[in-house]
């Protein structure tokens, strides 16, 4: 009997010790917070299909990020030897941006920009949203490194803002991924109503003209000068631009299709995973759930709204330069924030509503390219100066 | 065709002043990045060596990025002896980190191991690291009449200004003043961003205008007919009078495109067969042959 007794209390002992390594005995309400904001996240890319292939990757891995384990078993992200830790590392140490950027290369039609090339000024236009924001921050009261690293979200572009943020301030690197990517899956909405409110009706109904065939040796030249211009001006911008143009490169050369089959294929979509994935998981609400995260969401919408206003109002200007006939729409101005293709098709989407037979898809894709370029071009100069 | 010509010469000269000029500050990223950071010469009560003994010693600073190994490197101070000690090769302890530090003892006994010196630094006021060929010389310094206990190094890590340091630093930062990160330095003269928004964005427009005016011109530039630029026999002959200005626009590519594309797959909208409800002459076929059916009994 005594022995039964015994018995029974070493099992209620052990079960007691399980339930405290369940995340039952471990949750937060932050956990429960993160959650819910990891389930939206898998809702909008679901049901809405806001940028579906970064919003479930994300939103799976703040879900693995916020079970509440008990420290120690390996198994967090920010614990050494953790598998998950292993895989952030290549977050941590910008691995994985570079590489998406080289599947980028490979998938992106340089064409519109080549055709056009006065739309590249447009993409430098809207960095104004980085420089806007790292302003606001250093307002607000971060620190010089944070601020650039927020202030790169205005860029629009996730792994640029990754890569950054890694270099810079890698205790944010979350919540700048996070908002960069969330503010890029709600171009849709945030972008128009700025447009509409800078432009005239009549301004809105400009006509461009049709984009010029452009020659196989054009393409091929693109990225190679393209690459030896900007790096020899931002040399820090190379991980993210040499990548960039070397997948071009693989595309446009004709002759390395398997490559760029690969690099624009398989590779991106592995390291779209590893990075959505892991940049969620890293959301842990210990972490995450800060004052600090709050301001750098505000700043991510402030940093959009800015870009936005700085590539319309560019187009503006630049149109009290141009003869009737050459001047540009000023609805196109928006696509300069990289965001591609989102941004490029709200100028469609816009234009569309007030002339049913002017479509600007094209012609936004010049300025939604150059952004891509832009804004790697002023991450390079911001890790210049701050780091 | 002449003042093309004059621009491709001008570039071309351009081009070859820049490559003549550029080179001034090429990093090596091997053991010709190592410095002799930091000596001190008279030890009495400072850092002690791994035998307890207080000697003097050459802290040697690894100013690249990457790892280098200093192992079979020389060093000496005596400049009509360059290969006065030689560091061995594959010692891990001779591997030093990016911007890290090793520190030698100049004891004059060569036997406590790899660190220690076969000379020391009184005998001279001069100490030298030479490369494993024993003539190209990496680093040197002349120090004269040196203080008790106090060291002699460069002021800041790597840095050409030498000086007697406040503290003694062995294995560590000579500069031991409160240290500003770039980003602190640049928001001091910067407090609101302005500056950073006017540099960079002028970086960013001087990056995107020049590919613009790159490709304003490339289809002019790799259009031009060299051969007949330098060829004196070709410029006589008349230039083929070329289709006046007739720009194609992408449109009207895409479409011929999708029409040969629709031709080569043979998804023409004429057919050569004819869909009608009349009925047809011909009504015979094997699968409504009675013939053939499967009722039949197999003979």
């Amino acid at each position: 009997m005594e022995h039964s007794g015994s018995f029974l209390t070493f099992v209620s002992d052990h079960l007691n010790q399980f339930f405290t390594y369940t995340a039952f005995a471990n949750v937060t309400s932050g956990h429960l917070i993160m959650i819910c904001i990891g389930l939206i996240f898998i809702y909008l890319a679901i049901a809405k299909e806001y940028e579906p292939m970064l919003l479930i990757p994300i939103g799976f891995g703040i879900l693995v990020g916020n079970i509440a384990f008990m420290p120690g078993l390996k198994i967090g992200i920010y614990e050494s030897g953790s598998v998950l830790n292993y895989l952030y590392f290549g977050v941590l140490q910008g691995i994985y941006p570079p590489l998406i950027f080289l599947g980028i290369g490979a998938m992106t039609d340089f064409s519109a920009l080549i055709s056009n090339p006065k739309l590249m000024l447009i993409g430098a236009a809207a960095q104004l949203g980085i420089f806007g924001a790292y302003a606001i921050a250093l307002l607000l009261g971060f620190s010089p490194s944070e601020a650039g690293a927020i202030g790169i979200i205005g860029g629009a572009d996730g792994p640029t803002a990754i890569f950054l943020s890694s270099k810079l301030a890698p205790e944010l690197l979350g919540a700048i991924a996070i908002s960069a990517y969330s503010y890029m899956a709600l171009v849709p909405v945030i972008q128009p109503p700025v447009m509409r409110l800078l432009t005239t009706k009549k301004e809105r109904l400009i006509r461009m003209k049709p984009p010029r065939s452009v020659s196989k040796v054009e393409k091929v030249l693109f990225p190679i000068i393209g690459m030896l211009l900007t790096c020899f001006i931002v040399p820090s911008g190379l991980p993210l631009l040499g990548m960039l143009f070397f997948g071009n490169l693989l595309k446009e050369s004709g002759v390395t299709k398997r490559l760029a089959d690969t690099a624009k294929g398989p590779m991106i979509d592995i390291v779209t995973i590893l990075i959505g994935l892991t940049v969620g998981a890293s959301t842990q609400a210990t972490t995450f759930l800060t004052a600090k995260s709050v301001g750098i969401f505000a700043l991510g919408a402030a940093s959009f709204v800015i870009a936005t206003f700085g590539g319309v109002m560019f187009v503006k200007i630049i149109n009290l330069f141009l003869k009737e006939g050459n001047k540009m729409n000023p609805l196109i101005g928006n696509a300069g924030v990289s965001a591609v293709p989102d941004s490029a098709r709200v100028s469609q989407v816009v234009g569309l509503e007030y002339d049913k037979t002017n479509h600007l898809l094209m012609h936004a894709m010049g300025p939604n390219v150059a952004g891509v370029i832009g804004s790697a071009v002023a991450a390079g100069i911001i890790l210049g100066f701050l780091s | 065709m002449k003042t093309i010509r004059n621009v491709i010469r001008k570039a071309a000269g351009c081009f070859i002043l820049v490559l003549l000029i550029l080179p001034g500050s090429i990093q090596a990223q091997s053991t010709r990045d190592l410095k002799i950071n930091e000596i001190l010469v008279l030890n009495d009560s400072n850092y002690v060596d791994d035998y307890g003994q207080h000697s003097a010693w050459i802290e040697i600073f690894n100013s690249a990025y990457n790892t280098v190994d200093i192992g079979g490197s020389y060093l000496t101070n005596d400049p009509l002896n360059p290969t006065k000690y030689f560091i061995p090769k594959g010692d891990p302890i001779t591997q030093i980190a990016p911007r890290n530090y090793l520190v030698f003892f100049a004891d004059n006994v060569p036997t406590r191991g790899i660190l220690h010196l076969n000379f020391t630094l009184e005998e001279t006021d001069y100490v030298a690291i030479y490369e494993g060929n024993g003539k190209k010389i990496i680093d040197a310094v002349k120090y004269g009449p040196q203080k008790p206990d106090v060291s002699y190094g460069r002021l800041t890590d790597g840095n050409h200004e030498w000086g007697f340091l406040e503290k003694t630093t062995p294995m560590a930062n000579n500069f031991t003043g409160t240290v500003e990160s770039a980003g602190e330095k640049f928001v001091e003269m910067d407090p609101y961003g302005v500056g950073m928004a006017v540099i960079a964005m002028s970086v960013v427009f001087a990056a995107l205008i020049l590919l613009y005016i790159v490709f304003k011109n490339t289809k002019r530039i790799y259009s031009i007919n060299l051969k007949r630029m330098f060829c004196r026999e070709c410029k006589k002959e008349p230039l083929e009078e070329s289709l006046p200005g007739i720009e194609i626009s992408g449109e009207v590519n895409a479409a011929i495109a999708m029409a040969i594309h629709l031709y080569i797959s043979e998804l023409h909208d004429h057919e050569e067969a004819i869909l009608t409800i009349k009925k047809v002459s011909r009504t015979y076929s094997p699968w409504s042959s009675k013939i053939y059916g499967l009722r039949n009994h197999p003979r």
